[in-house]
């Protein structure tokens, strides 16, 4: 009796370790996979309307260490919709595509417009895809930008991931924009999202991230030039390492900002609800970081008021430069409607006044000090 | 005059022959008769386990210096070394075994507790060092674990309670505990279990604490074998009782919590922040070494998603060429390790470091080299197999030791998610599961005054 029971037992270890043999298809080993680092989405050259997709897969390859590159395999198809050419792809190489890994997608310039949330709805549905990924804008191409590879990319990195987000590049001339973030700013009303955009040098071994895009209806979408990308990043996202020249005479400073904050409330007309102005408040902190002459901290105050003038006279002008193209990357729209008590017409109203609007910006620059000791 | 002709002539008393012949095959057995000036002692005894200088200082001088008979009876009967007298043949017979000296004079009987322990030196604390604390553990003898408990521990309310299993060898055991403090409904039922315990043999504490287990298919232990004597006041301390087995340098502590087995005597001898932070450790070293083989099965294999990107390349290189999925690595890989502690365990100390390092270090890299494994898989086994080690008590690091198998088939099945299930349930048994009563896996909130009153109550 006893015996049965024991060889009953074995029987049982047996068999199941029989089934654990027997893997199914959930189970696949990290080297079955194939991740995806980064995907590309180009307007389609022969199919009409349809979209030419490209993925940048990082090929794991012996010891990471000694291998002096990071090697990548690219691969391209166009299609219809986004997921249909990324399940064709998936035809085209012996392993699993792993999008979990996929942090950046890169758009083509002139896909950045209103109605590119109808195929980046792709990324929103599918589970494997974080909404904190990036989107970033691409000149001349998404294929292109994706098929650089940067001399200064380290094996087992992705240069595109490293750009944004603040990880490892905090430049203020970098906007970071999530796929959450541009999902939301596309479907509300009062923004406009702005998308960074990538390019690269002649030689096409360079990423550079200088430019941005705000995301409108408009065919050829608005391009923030590189001082009003820096300018949109340190005001709206307090972005710091922010460095700004200014020039009185013969005298050259440039101002290294530390911090800095931005505050603006709406100024109601009387007796009408929508606003006719816009009270902006500027404060930054920071040091002087090149002079080009010899600088005394007793005229520290003299220094803050230039600074203060030549900031706020670049920050008006980007603000009517938006206010006439009728864009709003600053969310003025959006921050009106929150605030105010909801009616039908409150966007109405809103998006009448704004091209009249008047910015009254105060800026109030703090130096703390001259950059040396005396 | 010679002893053998002179106890010729006087027919022995037919209790003292019975006894005799009860025990007679063995050949260590004595039976003396002394005589002299017409007074008669009969003495019993296995010389064995008897002292005899201390007979011979004790018994056989007084005898001829004495007088008279009724002088030594009286003498005998206020010897400090007698011991109670048992009621039938048996239980006599059990008594002269464990070294007492059987003492006839007329009528009057007496034992005479003159035994010799040949193991009764107290051993370092191999199991559980430390630092700071007392190096000494128990001895093999109860008497001297009771003296070395009475040595640290002078208080009235500590209570010795001698039982004896009824099992083949008639084992003496001691109920140790503190009548101020101790739970009383938990006396009566480690008492009960005691008494009613029906087993062959029992050797040593590690066995009787099975057996007190009740079950028996049980992983986790529900009662601690320990040799320190500090961790056994410590418990004894706050009402819990110990048990001593003659002949077993380990002591019972029951009832116990999961907690109990976590704690080592060093966190008593440091400040607060290093136990603090040694604790963490410890409780780190603890799901490390239970889970981190699951994750890594689960996570390469189901879902790399959860790892950096950096790292799941790395990962991914690492794992090129390796020929079996990564859920035979880690078994193979677990199955190595464990051969290698067990094998290190029963070696001696100068074989044990070769050992370790052939194994460890050469078949490890060996491994890699020949692409068996992948280099991170070794770091995860090493791991593992080190934080094993932070968990203080030997019997629930092998409790853990079994539990990451069990999680490591949950998530070869059902990956991560399988691994929090198989969390899930081994929390569940846990909490089901209790120690003489108390619940197993009880957190104690309060400081321990508080917690006494609530026991109480």
């Amino acid at each position: 009796m006893k015996f049965l029971s024991v060889s009953k037992w074995f029987m049982v270890v047996l068999c199941m370790s029989g089934l654990l043999l027997q893997y199914g298809c959930a189970f696949k080993d990290i080297d079955k996979r194939l991740f995806v680092s980064a995907i590309g989405i180009d307007p389609a050259e022969n199919v009409e309307n349809g979209y030419k997709v490209t993925l940048k897969v990082a090929l794991p390859f012996g010891a990471i260490k000694d291998s002096p590159k990071p090697s990548f395999a690219y691969l391209s198809r166009e299609g219809h919709s986004i997921g249909e050419a990324i399940r064709m792809l998936e035809t085209h190489v012996d392993k699993v595509l792993e999008l979990g890994h996929m942090k950046t997608i890169v758009v083509h310039e002139k896909l950045l417009r209103d109605d590119m949330q109808s195929f980046m709805d792709y990324f929103i549905r599918r589970g494997d895809i974080e909404l904190i990924a990036y989107v970033a804008g691409a000149r001349p191409s998404a294929e292109t930008i994706l098929k650089v590879e940067p001399d200064t990319e380290a094996p087992a990195s992705v240069s595109l991931i490293n750009f944004f987000g603040a990880t490892a590049n905090d430049s203020p001339y970098v906007v970071t924009t999530y796929l959450f973030e541009l999902r939301r700013d596309i479907l509300s009303d009062g923004i406009n999202a702005v998308v960074p955009l990538i390019e690269t040098n002649e030689k096409g071994d360079e990423l550079i991230v200088n430019n941005s895009v705000v995301v409108d209806g408009r065919e050829d979408p608005a391009v923030l030039s590189t001082i009003e990308t820096k300018y949109f990043n340190s005001l709206l996202k307090h972005s710091t390492g922010f460095t700004y020249l200014v020039k009185e005479g013969s005298l050259e400073l440039l101002l290294q900002i530390s911090q800095s904050k931005m505050t603006y409330k709406f100024v109601p007309n009387k007796g009408n609800t929508a606003p006719h102005a816009i009270d902006m408040h500027i404060w930054m902190k920071g040091t002087i970081g090149e002079a080009s002459k010899d600088l005394s901290i007793a005229r520290l105050d003299e220094y803050n008021e230039v600074a203060s003038k030549e900031v706020k006279q670049k920050v008006v002008h980007f603000l009517t430069k938006m206010q006439e193209e009728n864009l709003d990357p600053f969310g003025f729209g959006l921050r009106y409607r929150t605030t105010r008590l909801h009616t039908e017409d409150v966007f109405t109203s809103w998006q009448k006044a704004y091209p009249d609007i008047e910015f009254k910006v105060t800026v109030d620059v703090k130096l703390q000090g001259t950059g040396t000791i005396e | 005059m010679n002893m053998d002709e002179a106890t010729r002539h006087i027919e022995p008393p037919a209790y003292y022959t019975r006894l005799a012949t009860r025990l007679e095959p063995t050949a260590d057995i004595v039976k003396k008769t002394l005589k002299s000036r017409g007074r008669v002692v009969h003495l019993l005894y296995l010389k064995s386990v008897v002292d005899m200088m201390q007979l011979q200082e004790i018994v056989v001088k007084p005898f001829y210096e004495m007088s008279a008979e009724q002088n030594f009876s009286e003498y005998i009967q206020s010897l400090p070394y007698e011991t109670k007298m048992p009621t039938g043949d048996e239980e006599i017979l059990i008594e002269i075994t464990k070294g007492n000296v059987f003492v006839m004079i007329d009528k009057q009987i007496t034992l005479l507790e003159l035994k010799i322990v040949a193991a009764n030196a107290v051993q370092e604390a191999i199991m559980e060092p430390t630092i700071h604390g007392p190096q000494l553990g128990l001895s093999e003898s109860i008497e001297t674990n009771i003296n070395l408990m009475r040595q640290r521990y002078h208080k009235p309310s500590l209570v010795i309670e001698p039982m004896q299993l009824e099992d083949a060898s008639n084992r003496n055991i001691a109920l140790i505990y503190d009548g101020e403090r101790v739970n009383l409904q938990l006396l009566k039922k480690i008492r009960k279990r005691i008494l009613t315990l029906d087993v062959e043999l029992v050797q040593a504490s590690g066995d009787l604490q099975y057996y007190l287990n009740n079950k028996k298919y049980s992983l986790f232990p529900t009662s601690l074998l320990t040799e320190r004597p500090d961790r056994i006041l410590h418990n004894m301390a706050v009402g819990k009782v110990i048990i001593l087995v003659d002949g077993s340098p380990h002591a019972i502590i029951a009832p116990t919590t999961f907690f109990d087995f976590m704690l080592s005597m060093e966190d008593a001898y440091y400040s607060f922040w290093v136990v603090s932070l040694i604790r963490f450790l410890r409780y780190a070293g603890l799901f490390t070494c239970i889970m981190l083989p699951s994750i890594y099965v689960g996570v390469t294999s189901y879902t790399p998603e959860v790892l950096r990107t950096e790292l799941a390349m790395t990962v991914a290189a690492s794992r090129i060429g390796v020929p079996y999925p990564s859920f035979i690595e880690v078994f193979f890989m677990l199955i190595f390790i464990e051969l290698l502690t067990e094998a290190s365990m029963r070696l001696p100390n100068s074989i044990s470091a070769t050992a370790t390092t052939v194994g460890g270090l050469i078949l490890g890299t060996a491994a890699v080299e020949a692409a068996l494994t992948s280099n991170i898989m070794v770091i995860v086994v090493s791991l593992v197999a080190i934080s094993t080690f932070v968990i203080p008590i030997s019997e629930m690091n092998y409790a853990v030791r079994v539990c990451r198998f069990l999680l490591l088939l949950y998530t070869t099945v059902f990956g991560l998610a399988g691994m929090i299930l198989g969390m899930l349930g081994l929390l569940l048994y846990l909490v089901n599961k209790d120690s003489f009563g108390e619940p197993y896996l009880r957190m104690f909130w309060k400081n321990r005054q508080e917690e006494l009153k609530v026991d109480d109550s």
